[in-house]
């Protein structure tokens, strides 16, 4: 008999192979849209800044790094929420294997995500470098704290709306709506910190506003941001919610299973 | 080997909460192969999968003292867009115990016989050639019990021999608890017999007098 971690162990592994296996040879494009994504938002937003006439966009840091660590950072959390959606159902044939619960895709495809993404910011840190722009971390423990909590909150969020969306599958169309004005409130490509400050305290109250610019001010030594910005309000939301994504998993893991 | 200890099982859903199975309680002992017979929808899908751990009962419990297979059948335990080969790498590596991986591969390859469509995704095979990679990828494995749940029932001829004679061979070290419609593989591989009936259980030393009550019961009066 094997203990209960060596057959989580087995099957994670088996997942893990499966779904890095799905993710990156799905099509052909498949590697071409992590970098594309970035790298398009990037030129759109170049161009916009250009028919604006230049703006000064954010302060202590260049425009081009600036949204490069924001948008892979955003589109980090964003992944781990979207890709959960249907985490459950792509693997229900799988479920056949007792040693299987509903839960182990979940992890997985937020694992592999991260990795993935891990990758395409190192690639694209590296790329803008070599172009002559200052992107390397100043406080590179600091950018790794921030990226995990990023992912971490990704993760909390995957792993309820994993739940929600199987079960009730509207719960993944609204999750999908929120996504945009998520985007467009967590600063990611357009800065904050010009708002008046009636309305900055009520943007304060997303966690991925401050996962995102804890992670720029850990890249760009003079980056002026928000007042009140603070990566212990992003734990405070990541570890509940994966809490409470993990117990949703066992209250209901035979209704997930049993689809 | 197994205890099914007063189990009651329903699915809850829109349009009805009816019990499946109620106060099922029996006990197959080791070595004692079993066959499962009632008429479609009388539970024998459930309780196989209970058996199998894939689902649980509302009341009551199952003890499993031995290994025991998924329940090998039509549906389930593929993923359609992975390919054959796929398919069988993912399910060795959750059940790997020292056996290798590639071993494992080479032997539910040899015994399907489905040739090139082994590299082809699993939703584009007939359900012939699934039930073969099925019933091969379970033959890999040295499961002490075996649940199939028609597993064989789709096959040519061929197979259904083939099937056959790899259960003979395992006698004494393997059982099995089936489920099927045809009388003439249940006598052949099957000692004991349960009918299920109405979502009741009735235990039958023999498989012979299972199979007769249920002809019984569904005699036009």
């Amino acid at each position: 008999m094997r203990s209960s971690w060596l057959v989580t162990w087995s099957v994670w592994h088996a997942l893990f192979m499966r779904e890095a296996l799905a993710r990156t040879m799905a099509n052909r494009f498949a590697w071409f849209w992590m970098f594309a994504e970035p790298v398009a938002f990037v030129v759109i937003m170049i161009a916009v800044r250009e028919l604006l006439g230049r703006v000064r966009f954010a302060t202590g840091a260049e425009f081009i790094p600036w949204l490069i660590v924001g948008l892979t950072g955003f589109f980090l959390f964003r992944e781990g929420v979207l890709r959960s959606i249907g985490a459950v159902d792509a693997n229900q044939g799988l479920f056949a294997y007792r040693q299987v619960k509903p839960v182990d895709p979940v992890l997985v495809r937020n694992t592999l995500e991260g990795i993935l993404k891990t990758l395409v910011l190192v690639i694209l840190i590296v790329g803008a470098s070599l172009l002559g722009h200052d992107i390397l971390p100043a406080d590179p423990l600091g950018a790794i704290l921030a990226w995990a909590s990023l992912w971490l909150l990704g993760m909390g969020g995957g792993l309820i709306v994993a739940v929600g969306a199987t079960l009730v599958p509207e719960f993944g169309v609204v999750t999908k709506l929120t996504m945009l004005p998520m985007f467009l409130l967590s600063g990611a490509m357009i800065p904050l910190h010009a708002l008046p400050h009636d309305i900055q305290q009520y943007l304060l109250y997303n966690p991925v506003l401050h996962a995102v610019e804890c992670l720029r001010l850990s890249f760009f030594a003079g980056y002026r941001s928000l007042a009140g910005v603070n990566l212990m309000y992003v734990w405070c939301w990541a570890l509940p919610m994966i809490a409470l994504g993990l117990a949703l998993h066992i209250r209901f893991a035979m209704r997930l299973k049993a689809k | 080997m197994i205890e099914v200890r007063n189990v009651y099982k329903r699915y809850r859903n829109h349009y009805s909460n009816g019990w499946v199975l109620r106060n099922v309680d029996f006990t197959i002992p080791r070595g004692v192969s079993v066959g499962l017979v009632g008429r479609n929808g009388a539970g024998k899908s459930t309780l196989l999968r209970l058996i199998g751990g894939m689902d649980f009962p509302d009341k009551g419990k199952i003890v499993r003292n031995c290994r025991a297979s998924w329940p090998i059948g039509l549906n389930g335990g593929f993923q359609g867009s992975m390919t054959g080969r796929q398919n069988v790498k993912f399910v060795a590596r959750i059940h790997g115990n020292g056996q290798s991986v590639d071993e494992i591969i080479r032997q539910v390859e040899d015994f399907a016989e489905i040739g090139g469509a082994f590299d082809e995704p699993i939703k584009t095979y007939s359900s012939g050639m699934r039930s073969r990679l099925a019933f091969g990828l379970s033959l890999a494995f040295n499961f002490d019990l075996y649940l199939s749940d028609e597993a064989t029932a789709v096959g040519d001829k061929a197979f259904k021999e083939k099937a056959a004679r790899a259960f003979k061979e395992r006698v004494g070290q393997a059982s099995l608890i089936m489920v099927s419609h045809s009388e003439g593989i249940l006598k052949e591989l099957c000692q004991a017999g349960i009918w299920l009936n109405q979502g009741e259980a009735i235990w039958f030393d023999s498989v012979r007098d299972a199979v007769d009550a249920y002809h019984q019961s569904i005699k036009p009066a």
